[in-house]
């Protein structure tokens, strides 16, 4: 037992370095155009297909201590929001370039410490200006108007603009035009379809301005070619109009307009455009959510009569289940529980089917060697026989003889069982017209337990009258045609109760390799949603909080330099010490490579989407816009007259010619704010690292390479 | 075929400290607890190599505990380094550097041990006695009605790990919230004797540090689905409350050795059930409401009790069951047999709760001095050091609660305590010398080392290359950025002292703390108008430092005492 200790932080920090190194294998994942990526494996040549940042870290080598601090701040983020992991990772490889930059420059680590964290804090709190408010977005929601992937605007002409019923007096301009972001938004067929953005002629939304109220001129009609239109921009730079105040309920913090004359105020209230934001692209996933929630929606209205409460999108009853070999069209979403069963059981459900039946739920195994968690079993009881009478019948089939009378004293033919059954078990069963499904998610157990009445136990002998629920209807599921279905040779069955608060999304691909990350990605589509829904605000997205940090921080920087005795010490804690007073030396450098970090997030962005051959050239456009709006002295109003603006410029100038219509972009608040967070923390905690210590055996696996400085207690 | 194999001889060597690989050995030991010292200390990564865990920290606790050390001579300091830690919780790091620091310098001396030890307790006795004394120049008494001093303590000691992430936003609401948990742990009338309850933390990661909270009474974290289960609560004005340290799970545990024979037809297993539902069938009779189980409760037995509308939460564990016990009034039941009415007890309320994706069951005890504090931070890392650091903190304000005195911190009183001894032996030296035969010389060697062991303390809280100075009036201890220009302007350059209760406008002269200086009689009695006034000072535990200094000095004379070591080789 030796103690190895390495001093990791000597010329150059290898913590830090690590980081970057294991954060750049993430880049291609920044952004709606994610490229996959093959892992194989040297040794067996298995291979994987990956798409995502959580997915990459399950498949690399991670047992670097650095690799192992990366990977469970990548988890938490995973674990906690189901989204950011991407921004996550980039953040953490482009701010350890930044704090080793830092390094270089000779600012004491504490210094880094303070004001990186400073400069973030200062960043959230400017972003607020970005946030857009969402607002009963269930109150217009219709069954005629829903969720429709980008093709189907391309052909469509001019649905005109929809004025909703409450605002009739005022005249609405579509969000898309002043939010469309800066991004490519890639088709499922992964063929990027070029989109609009940040910027277009100002002359040109004057012209819609007035074209809208009028008749619809070609230009109109490529313009609001998308018929969900229900946002309102009351911008008054360019929309100035004085009506404005009296229907606008600006809660505080939103959007309010830093310098401008008078503030401006972005909402969102439509499912449908809230739905296109969130999707960053894949259509073809927020459909599904879109029919998914739509599904839960009208449940929940039928439940509760004439809808008193608000509608809640509960994430926790949405089940997927997976078809590989099914072409990708027969994607679909439907109330009740859908699962594949073994081709055994048709003739059994044919028999079930169409008549109700009573449902029984088991929390545990169904097997009978089964015990409840915290039970030991006593290993030294021998059973003896006190007669010569041999017994019959094994234990098990004891056993199961006495399930099988439990199920048909209590006229059972449908059981649930959250973990294994006994195969036997089922075998037996099917004679008796009673179908065991196992294992089975343990929210749709809860959703079966609250509509049915069943009461989930955890032995077969916990089962009493008061146990049993009833009402459970049975049936195949043939949406998909059977001679698909019978090429992949398995059966469907869906399971059904009135008011079952439970939507199952069949998810098909024809090729295996990606259903993983079709699954992937439809979560992600509707975690972003229920995030959105329940904080009842997003951000504009497409990189303009990026964008706004970036040039909030390059601000402060130039600040801190002018103003070189700024009270700010604030942030350290140890006001006594000379690193208090000499932090307004730094501040200024430390805040430029942190935007610096910003920066390279926002040129990936750009590069990754495709509209730039280059890094260098997505830099150049990042940095002339942020020219510009240090220029025009408030960011965030420049970035809010950008978004107004049509873009005529540098990456579409094809895009009106296509007759597509893009919507803005959205993005959610607190798992993106958090994504950061955990970014800088893991770099700020690696940074302050200045030695590593193996304890036990461990440095034995050390070769006589790696022992280089390493010292030895 | 045994093999009698001869026993190795025993390995002795002498004067083990003059061995190079101790000295190189103690040295990588010193590096490693000085890097880590105070608010900018380094972080260390330990784990195992192969993948384990890795756990990011400062802390002597964590630190000690994890490095595996073998050789005998850093075990004997690191195992009374943990036993110090074990009993103060505070100021480990500084007991461990001051403990190296004084084997170093006093090696260095060349003087016999018997020389070094006698003086060195002669020198310490100075020490423990100055800082009791009323004239102490860096105690503050802490006055009760005044929260503020004991909130700058605690605010110290938070913020004296780095690992824990904290903004400053955030530092105050913990310092304000383990202030909130102690003093909720005091009971209300307290007669002759002061009993403390307990503050439990509760953890809640990837939440927001700001969404910790301090609740009065206990919360019992389980799942949704089991908390569907027993809701909702019927209402009452108090709770009737069996509590079993015993597993109800129904399982055979106690079987012991050999082999349990049973004729076939016989169900052990039953039997155990039918004595638990017969348990079951007294709770019931006796009007439980509740039933709190440290393990497993046997699902049969679960529905049995909720079909009476009995609550029954299991799997509580041992940590809760002591504050359970306390807060019901119940007796823990450990057998299956029949209760005696007296182990039951009482709660006052029971309410559903939840925080961030964690749901819980709050237990609102009649009056008690028991306090859950909900514990948030974002990651794991953070938390770890931020609960290890909360614990710490909790026990400080017990320590303080009984000795009601803090130390300046800062190294403000470790450069204060030298000076004070600098001048002590200068002018006084007969007072050490008149009845143990050393010479003057000796005594200032001895002197000169150890002061600036306790310097080199403060100094070790410097970790950016900058310059650490002391004052010539009050011996306090300030920094100040490193190549600053020869002739410059002090007052200008620095601005608090390490404590924060002086600052550099009022005439003072400096000297760096590594360059030797006439002995000054530092500024003792510290005026009451200074403590009371200044708001934002750096403060140490009184108990801890002081037995930090003295379990520091022992066992470098132990370790300096040492002769030969003796090897087992078997």
């Amino acid at each position: 037992m030796v103690m190895a200790c390495r001093v990791i932080n000597k010329r150059r920090h290898m913590g830090l370095q690590q980081l970057s190194s294991f954060a750049g294998t993430g880049r291609t994942f920044l952004g709606p155009l994610k490229s996959s990526k093959f892992i194989i494996d040297a040794e067996c040549h298995e291979s994987v297909l990956i798409s995502s940042t959580v997915r990459l870290l399950e498949s690399l080598d991670l047992t670097s201590a650095v690799g192992q601090l990366l990977n469970e701040a990548v988890q938490a983020q995973n674990n906690t929001y189901k989204t950011g992991t991407s921004t996550l990772l980039f953040l953490v490889g482009a701010w350890s370039s930044a704090a080793e930059e830092c390094l270089h420059l000779g600012v004491p680590i504490s210094l880094i410490v303070s004001a990186m964290s400073e400069g973030l804090n200062s960043c959230i709190e400017e972003v607020v200006s970005l946030q857009v408010p969402i607002h009963n977005v269930f109150d217009y929601i219709d069954s005629t108007k829903t969720f429709s992937g980008l093709e189907t605007f391309s052909g469509s002409l001019c649905p005109f603009l929809q004025i909703p019923s409450d605002t009739g007096l005022q005249k609405e301009h579509d969000l898309k035009d002043v939010a469309s972001p800066s991004l490519t938004i890639c088709n499922l067929s992964g063929i990027p379809v070029k989109s609009p953005k940040l910027f277009r002629p100002q002359a040109e939304v004057e012209a819609d301005k007035n074209t809208l109220q009028n008749s619809q001129t070609l230009k109109n009609s490529l313009l609001t070619g998308n018929h969900h239109r229900k946002s309102i921009l009351i911008h008054s730079r360019h929309f100035n109009r004085t009506d404005n105040n009296q229907w606008i309920n600006k809660p505080d913090g939103f959007l309010e307009q830093h310098g401008a004359a008078s503030p401006s105020t972005y909402r969102c209230n439509d499912l449908v455009e809230l739905e296109m934001g969130l999707s960053h692209g894949d259509h073809n996933s927020m459909k599904l959510v879109d029919e998914a929630v739509r599904l839960q929606y009208q449940n929940a209205s039928m439940q509760q009569g004439n809808c008193t409460m608000p509608f809640r999108f509960d994430i926790s009853r949405l089940f997927t289940c997976c078809l590989p070999g099914v072409p990708e069209t027969f994607s679909c979403v439907c109330p009740g529980f859908i699962t594949v069963v073994s081709i055994s059981n048709s003739a059994l459900i044919k028999e079930l089917q169409n008549q109700p039946l009573r449902i029984i739920l088991i929390e545990g195994d169904l097997t009978e060697n089964f015990r409840h968690l915290g039970f030991n079993k006593a290993t030294n009881i021998n059973t003896v026989l006190e007669s010569m009478k041999v017994q019959q019948d094994s234990s098990e089939e004891l056993w199961t003889n006495y399930v099988l009378q439990v199920l048909i004293k209590f006229n059972v033919n449908l059981v649930l069982v959250q973990g294994n059954v006994s195969e036997h078990l089922i075998e037996k069963c099917i004679p008796n017209k009673q179908l065991v499904l196992g294992p089975v998610n343990s929210s749709v157990m809860q959703a079966f337990a609250e509509a049915s009445g069943a009461v989930q136990v955890t032995y077969i002998t916990q089962v009493n009258e008061n146990c049993v629920g009833s009402g459970v209807y049975v049936t195949f599921w043939r949406s998909i045609p059977s001679d698909v279905m019978g090429r992949i040779n398995i059966i469907t069955v869906v399971i059904k109760i009135e008011g079952i608060n439970l939507v199952t999304v069949v998810l098909t691909s024809p090729v295996t390799a990606q259903m993983q990350s079709k699954e992937d990605r439809f979560w992600a589509c509707a975690y972003r949603l229920y995030y959105a829904l329940k904080e009842q605000k997003v951000f504009l997205g497409g990189g303009a909080v990026e964008f706004l940090c970036l040039s909030h921080l390059q601000i402060l920087a130039e600040q801190s330099l002018s103003k070189r005795n700024h009270v700010c010490s604030g942030w350290l804690h140890n006001t006594s010490s000379w690193l208090a007073s000499s932090l307004a030396l730094y501040r200024s450098t430390v805040l430029k490579c942190l935007a610096n970090g910003w920066h390279k997030y926002l040129s990936t962005l750009v590069y990754n989407t495709a509209n730039c051959s280059s890094e260098f050239e997505a830099s150049t456009f990042i940095q002339q816009h942020l020219q510009n709006a240090t220029d025009s002295g408030s960011p965030s109003s420049y970035i809010l007259n950008e978004y107004s603006k049509l873009n005529s410029g540098i990456f579409n100038s094809g895009i009106s010619n296509k007759l597509e219509q893009i919507p803005s972009i959205y993005d959610v608040v607190i798992p993106k704010i958090e994504a950061w967070r955990r970014a800088l923390d893991l770099v700020l905690l690696v940074l302050q690292t200045d030695s590593e210590i193996i304890t036990g055996l461990g440095h034995t696996r050390l070769n006589s390479q790696e022992t280089e400085g390493f010292l030895f207690l | 075929m045994s093999r009698l194999e001869a026993k190795k001889s025993s390995l002795c060597k002498s004067e083990p400290l003059t061995s190079e690989r101790v000295r190189a050995t103690l040295c990588i030991l010193k590096g490693v607890l000085t890097s880590s010292y105070g608010p900018s200390g380094r972080l260390k990564q330990v784990h195992n190599g192969l993948g384990g865990c890795v756990l990011t920290t400062s802390h002597s606790s964590a630190l000690l505990s994890s490095l595996p050390i073998t050789h005998p001579i850093l075990k004997i300091l690191t195992t009374s380094m943990q036993n110090h830690v074990s009993c103060f919780s505070d100021c480990g790091l500084f007991t461990a550097i001051l403990c190296c620091n004084l084997i170093e310098n006093l090696q260095r001396t060349g003087l016999t041990p018997t020389t070094v030890i006698k003086l060195n307790q002669h020198l310490l006795r100075l020490c423990t006695s100055y800082l009791k004394s009323e004239s102490c120049g860096c105690r503050i008494l802490v006055d009760f009605s005044r929260p503020q001093t004991l909130l700058c303590l605690v605010r110290s000691i938070v913020t004296s790990k780095p690992a824990g992430m904290l903004t400053r936003e955030e530092t105050d609401h913990i310092s304000a919230l383990v202030l909130r948990a102690f003093l909720l742990t005091i009971p209300d009338n307290a007669k002759d004797r002061l009993l403390l309850g307990k503050s439990i933390i509760v953890p809640l990661k990837g939440q927001r540090v700001l969404d910790s909270s301090v609740f009065p009474g206990i919360l019992i974290e389980m799942s949704e689905v089991q908390l569907m289960k027993i809701l909702p609560i019927k209402k009452s004005d108090a709770f009737k409350v069996a509590l079993f340290c015993a597993s109800l799970s129904g399982d055979l545990s106690d079987t012991g050795e050999g082999t349990v024979v049973v004729s076939s037809g016989v169900s052990l297993e039953n039997a155990a059930l039918e004595q638990l539902l017969n348990l079951g069938r007294q709770l019931v009779g006796d009007h439980v409401d509740l039933v709190m189980c440290q393990k497993v409760i046997h699902p049969s037995l679960k529905q049995f009790l909720s079909m009476h509308r009995v609550i029954a939460v299991d799997r509580v564990g041992v940590a809760l069951m002591e504050p359970l016990s306390k807060v019901t009034g119940t007796q823990p039941i450990g057998s299956l047999g029949s209760i005696s009415p007296s182990s039951y007890g009482s709660v006052k309320d029971l309410c559903p709760a939840k925080f961030g994706f964690k749901h819980f069951l709050h237990l609102i005890p009649n009056e008690a001095t028991i306090c859950s504090l909900l514990l948030c931070s974002r990651n794991d890392t953070a938390w770890n050091e931020l609960k290890l650091t909360c614990q710490t903190a909790l026990h400080v304000l017990q320590l303080t609660i009984k000795e009601p005195s803090v130390l300046l911190g800062g190294g403000c009183t470790e450069t204060h305590l030298a000076a004070y001894i600098r001048h002590k032996t200068c002018n006084e030296p007969e007072s050490i010398l008149k009845d143990d035969g050393c010479t003057q010389t000796e005594l200032q060697l001895i002197t000169e080392a150890f002061c600036s062991a306790l310097e080199s303390v403060a100094g070790s809280l410097e970790h950016d290359g900058g310059e650490v100075l002391t004052d010539m009036k009050y011996g306090h201890f300030w920094s100040a950025q490193a190549e600053s220009p020869s002739v410059v302007n002090w007052p200008d350059l620095l601005s608090r002292c390490g404590c924060g209760l002086y600052n550099s406008q009022e005439e003072l002269h400096w000297s760096f703390l590594k360059t030797t200086r006439h002995p000054f009689a530092p500024q003792t009695c510290l005026p009451h108008e200074a403590t009371g006034s200044a708001n934002n000072l750096t403060l140490d535990c009184f108990t801890a430092k002081l037995s930090g200094l003295q379990v520091a000095v022992e066992t470098a004379n132990l370790i300096l005492d040492l002769s030969c070591i003796i090897e087992d080789k078997n």
